[in-house]
């Protein structure tokens, strides 16, 4: 029983390995099939979603910063509660950026080599092999700032995986193979330990997106259902915000006891 | 009649072994406690446990080492490892070296039942571990 998180610098790449994996596995697949669930339990637009997914915000799109963090904290609290239920394999939900310190999630890199990963983007984009490497190295450098700017963690930085595959050296049927085999080890099996800290993510996600809906700069950690909320606001605010995040997270499900501790928000202070 | 499950105890921390006997006793199990992890694996030499649960963190010998001589000495006994200093790294080295499981402190005791009777199921001995609902919390 296990969790197997996949990514790649190339989605195409990700898709097909992640996808037989699962089906050499028997696991659920966790990907963006789970988008308009998410929209509608959240009631957002599933357009907006996949924005989140793809872009950072700027002067130039339609998405503001704080937008942009509730989007993702609706989707990595759907993620974490249907991560729960194990045995999956997950992909293209950036569960790789916030499933972390769980032992029996297993994070697998996939990375598109020249010879067989590139010539798949070249065939099925209709461009030169050139031109693919340029296209791969444009997506990491873009997914590399999105990553930091979401989650505070470089997707590029290949320490961060359990295992690092390149196509280049490895084949795709003994990719798919090498994690098939990898997920059995015991190290990544689930245990009450790997499962209690899964539940206290989950919690903390959950009441983080509560929370993001109608305010920014707060973080969540949980812990056998008591939630203790950091947040920044003035003095004059402090009390009111932290009646209404103690009103708030105290109604999310599971959540036995609110703590809140608010730093002093200088900027509002001398405004 | 079926025998009962013999479990070795091992905790430095004295309050442990108090607040964690009486709620293994309760689901019928024969527990031994010790304190000394010396002394614990001294025991271990003369009788084969189906269950051995231990802290991880003591002094002279660490529950990884104990860990590793009841899995050479009785290769059929259960290993389930308690820390107040639980990190995914030790979770997954104690998961490689073969832990039955591994939990963290604080927990309640009806969570060690869970995995006590889990653990007696995996040896062919199942029990019910009902909760007697009791709420102590080993810390």
């Amino acid at each position: 029983m296990s969790i197997i998180i996949i990514s790649s610098d190339v989605r195409e790449i990700e898709e097909m390995i992640a996808g037989k994996v699962a089906e050499e596995k028997g696991y659920g697949r966790l990907d963006r099939r789970i988008i308009n669930d998410v929209a509608a339990r959240h009631q957002v637009e599933p357009g907006r979603l996949i924005e989140a997914l793809e872009t950072t915000p700027s002067l130039f799109r339609k998405l503001s910063s704080r937008q942009w963090r509730y989007y993702l904290s609706c989707i990595e609290a759907d993620v974490l509660e249907r991560l729960l239920a194990d045995n999956l394999v997950c992909w293209g939900l950036a569960a790789h950026l916030y499933v972390t310190d769980i032992s029996h999630a297993m994070k697998i890199r996939v990375l598109a080599g020249k010879s067989s990963g590139l010539a798949k983007i070249a065939e099925e984009r209709g461009i030169s092999l050139q031109r693919a490497e340029t296209y791969r190295d444009d997506e990491m450098a873009r997914r590399k700032k999105w990553s930091l700017a979401a989650f505070n963690q470089d997707e590029t930085d290949l320490s961060r995986y359990d295992l690092v595959i390149s196509l280049d050296q490895i084949d795709p049927v003994e990719t798919v193979r090498t994690i098939t085999g990898a997920s059995e080890y015991r190290k990544f099996q689930v245990m009450t330990y790997s499962m209690k800290c899964l539940t206290d993510l989950a919690l903390a996600a959950k009441v983080h997106a509560v929370l993001l809906k109608s305010m920014a700069d707060v973080k969540v950690q949980a812990r056998d259902g008591s939630v203790v909320v950091s947040t920044r606001a003035s003095t004059r605010q402090k009390r009111k915000k932290t009646e209404t995040i103690k009103a708030l997270a105290g109604q999310v499900d599971g959540v036995g006891y609110v703590e809140v501790h608010v730093k002093k928000n200088f900027l509002k202070e001398t405004a | 009649m079926a025998r009962s499950l013999e479990v070795l105890l091992l905790d430095d921390e004295p309050i442990v072994g108090r607040r964690l006997k009486p709620a293994l006793d309760k689901i019928g199990c024969q527990v031994e406690v010790f304190e000394n992890p010396k002394e614990a694996v001294a025991r271990i030499d003369q009788k084969e446990f189906d269950i051995v649960v231990t802290d991880i963190r003591m002094e002279e010998m660490d529950g990884i080492a104990v860990l590793e001589h009841v899995q050479k000495k009785w290769p059929r006994t259960k290993v389930i490892l308690i820390t107040g200093y639980a990190k995914m790294d030790l979770a997954r080295e104690a998961m490689g070296k073969g832990v039955f499981d591994f939990i963290a402190k604080p927990f309640r005791p009806d969570d060690l039942r869970r995995i006590i009777a889990s653990a007696a199921e995996a040896l062919g001995m199942p029990i019910d571990a009902a909760s007697p609902n009791d709420e102590t919390v080993a810390e």
